[in-house]
């Protein structure tokens, strides 16, 4: 019964999302190619989807089958999170064309800025590890 | 001497169009060596960025958190020191604004708005980001976009007046100018190339490289009538175009780099303040 009531109350991982997939392509198994196909999904097929795991996205059709597609597939339509009347503050055009120069923040700034060694020791407390990665021929 | 004989020889030509044609040539050549020699230098290069970033700062303050603000400038220093341009003095700003933007400023200066942190998952979602922003300054997009631009609107001489004096009313115009783009957005191309780059830095630093797809996913979702995306969109390529571009150039490193961290926990603690 409690059971029930958190799972009212925290529905499991959002399938709130819907998207469309923009090519035909298979719903996998597992988020991986070599994956076992569940479903053969249609381009512009209707999904609803959750988390990402690297390049998958976990989705749910509308007949129920569950599984993983490529993120890079994925549109997300509905509705949006429009919120009417955020406006007036901060960085439209018309604030940035029009802006003064704020001498006292960018000298704040500079007081946050990270030396190249601090931010070096900032990367190894979380395990990220520098690798050499080649730019993309022109 | 041999100039006047080849002068001289142009003069005698009986073709009249050819001697045009030939002389407009020259001129031509004249006027690129002139202009190559105003070339902004890496020292006016960062001048000219203070004086940007603190018109941005005008037009919104930083978030007054301590710690955020260190924390995002941990992640772009660190993503900046595997650059080409490591050794700038790079500073990473979070600006107090409920839109979803972010700017490249000359010199090494970056900016990224409040609105845009809320959005994130994850602290490999903000290094996609920010990689996108520095790939902008390794390849001078707004600094090469404001010489060409200046080139027009200030004479020859004004231009290195602005080069060379900070309280020049030609510097004033140099530095409207160069803000005024953060309205008008880039070529598209930039921006494109932009995310390219950013998926490689962001990979160099560790992070998975799904961050900036991540990203442009969220924004793709949004509803583009929505004012707090309404600058954004207007200043850059659909995120489903900029998504199909990544798919088609980039899914290689992005699934050979898909594996790396993303570090949610962290980002939740040390971002706190922009949620």
């Amino acid at each position: 019964m409690r059971f029930l009531i958190l799972l009212l109350l925290f529905p499991l991982p959002g399938w709130a999302e819907p998207a469309v997939v923009i090519r035909a392509t298979e719903l996998k198994k597992e988020p991986a190619t070599d994956a076992a196909t569940v479903a053969e999904l249609a381009e512009n097929a209707a999904l609803d989807a959750g988390e990402r795991k690297g390049g998958w996205t976990r989705v749910k059709t509308p007949g129920g089958a569950e599984g993983w597609v490529k993120m890079l597939l994925l549109r997300y339509g509905g509705p949006g999170t429009a919120k009417a009347g955020d406006t007036g503050l901060g960085l439209d055009a018309e604030q940035i064309n029009n802006a003064q120069p704020n001498a006292a923040e960018l000298s704040k700034m500079a007081s946050f800025a990270a030396t190249k060694e601090a931010s070096s020791g900032f990367a190894k407390r979380a395990k990220l590890q520098a690798r050499p990665v080649d730019y993309p021929t022109p | 001497m041999r100039v006047l004989f080849l002068l001289l020889a142009l003069v005698l030509t009986p073709a009249h169009a050819q001697f045009n044609l030939n002389l407009d040539r020259i001129l031509d050549t004249v006027k690129n060596v002139s202009k190559a020699t105003k070339e902004i230098d890496e020292k006016e290069e960062i001048a000219i960025g203070r004086d940007m970033a603190a018109r941005l700062l005008g037009a919104a303050p930083l978030v007054a958190d301590a710690r955020l603000q260190r924390y995002v400038n941990n992640v772009g220093r660190w993503l900046a020191s595997q650059t080409e341009r490591a050794e700038l003095p790079w500073q990473f700003g979070v600006l107090d604004a409920p839109q979803l933007n972010a700017f490249a400023v000359p010199g090494g200066t970056i900016f990224v708005t409040r609105g845009l942190v809320a959005k994130m998952r994850n602290e490999a979602e903000l290094a996609g980001v920010l990689s996108h922003e520095i790939a902008h300054v390794l390849k001078k997009h707004h600094l090469k976009a404001i010489q060409k631009g200046a080139q027009v609107s200030l004479a020859g001489d004004a231009f290195s007046t602005a080069l060379n004096d900070s309280r020049s009313e030609a510097r004033a115009k140099l530095i409207s100018f160069g803000t005024e783009m953060y309205s008008r957005g880039l070529d598209k191309s930039d921006e494109l190339e932009a995310d390219r780059l950013g998926v490689v830095i962001a990979a160099r630093g560790g992070y998975d490289a799904y961050g900036l797809p991540a990203v442009l996913q969220t924004l793709q979702a949004m509803n583009a009538e929505d004012s707090a995306v309404a600058l954004m969109f207007k200043t850059h390529p659909a995120p489903a175009e900029r998504l199909d571009a990544l798919a088609d150039k980039m899914q290689p490193t992005l699934d050979a780099y898909s594996g790396q961290p993303q570090l949610p926990e962290r980002f939740t603690v040390e971002a706190k303040a922009a949620k």
